[in-house]
């Protein structure tokens, strides 16, 4: 058994793909469809084959209530692990992107959190190294 | 099942596409000897459409203004959508949406059989995929109309039975240079 694809609610398969990939600099990996279903994921260029994150169009009122109401709260529905947050968060910022949390030491972590423009929040982890 | 095995789909025919921006209309015909009102049965009867159809329907499809629940068959996690019929004129004219997907069916009495026409709105990127699949899915319903049902075959199942060829030589037909293709054949792209 393998941790090979976690899934991220969208409100819009086109601009999150923008997103994960312009601003955070993943890569496509899969893209089909059947009927109005589209399956698309994209990982890291530093992992090809690594894990995969699904972006899955929004479209179901259950996912909806839970997609807002932990935004409301500013919880992350999707981590990302970095080896430099602080040199990501100016990059992507510098691309436009909306943070609601700076680059902020935590306990073991530093991490930053932005907008995904589709209902998300993401966070940025930069394990402390000791 | 030995037809089942049996089954090759015919060379790409039959599909033309309208192009609007990013938004494409595709358009498939496929004549069919049988009657109008046995093609509308099997368009519209849940139990017809689980023998053919890429979802399922929890309800009959011939009354205006009904809504129905429909199933992708064979998605990779569960996708349900809620459709409402807009129009139904048996046996002639069908339309309802599946998600955000428009499908119109018109039938056309033929000497001995029916023209079938299927129009469906459908992102460029994908129309080479649609019309295979819909091809396929025709020549299942086909079988089903005369008695000699093979089993539906969508989602991953079709690519068993030559839905990669088909893409491509949709994907030819329509000037799309590099069809997507499926996860199976991209690891390293």
């Amino acid at each position: 058994m393998k941790i090979k694809l976690t899934s991220v609610y969208v409100s819009d398969q086109d601009k999150a793909l923008r997103f994960y990939t312009e601003f955070l600099g993943f890569a496509k990996k899969a893209d089909f469809s059947q009927g109005p279903f589209r399956w698309l994921t994209v990982a890291s260029p530093e992992e090809p084959d690594g894990a995969q994150l699904q972006l899955a169009l929004n479209d179901n009122p259950a996912a909806k209530a839970y997609q807002e109401a932990i935004y409301q709260q500013g919880q992350p529905a999707v981590m990302f692990f970095t080896e430099d947050v602080r040199g990501d968060y100016e990059r992507i910022k510098a691309h436009g992107a909306e943070f609601t949390m700076p680059p902020t030491d935590v306990t073991g972590s530093t991490i930053a959190k932005l907008n995904d423009t589709c209902g998300n929040l993401v966070q940025l982890t930069q394990l402390a190294r000791w | 099942m030995t037809d089942r095995a049996q089954y090759t789909p015919g060379p790409a025919s039959g599909a033309e596409v309208r192009k609007d921006g990013e938004q494409w209309t595709l358009i498939l015909v496929r004549e069919l000897r049988h009657s109008p009102d046995k093609v509308w049965q099997a368009l519209t009867d849940p139990a017809h459409l689980r023998e053919w159809a890429p979802f399922d329907a929890n309800g009959r499809m011939d009354l205006a203004g009904a809504t129905v629940t429909l199933t992708t068959v064979a998605a990779p996690r569960p996708h349900v959508t809620e459709a409402t019929v807009m129009r139904a004129d048996p046996p002639r004219l069908l339309e309802y949406n599946w998600g955000d997907h428009h499908l119109r069916w018109e039938l056309e009495a033929l000497a001995g059989g029916t023209r079938l026409t299927l129009w469906t709105n459908i992102g460029r990127r994908f129309i080479a995929m649609g019309a295979a699949g819909w091809h396929i899915c025709f020549d299942v319903l086909d079988h089903l109309l005369s008695g000699s049902p093979i089993g539906r075959i969508v989602g991953g199942e079709a690519m068993k039975f030559g839905w990669q060829r088909l893409n491509a030589e949709y994907a030819r037909q329509f000037g799309i240079e590099t069809p997507e293709r499926p996860p199976q054949t991209n690891q390293h792209s």
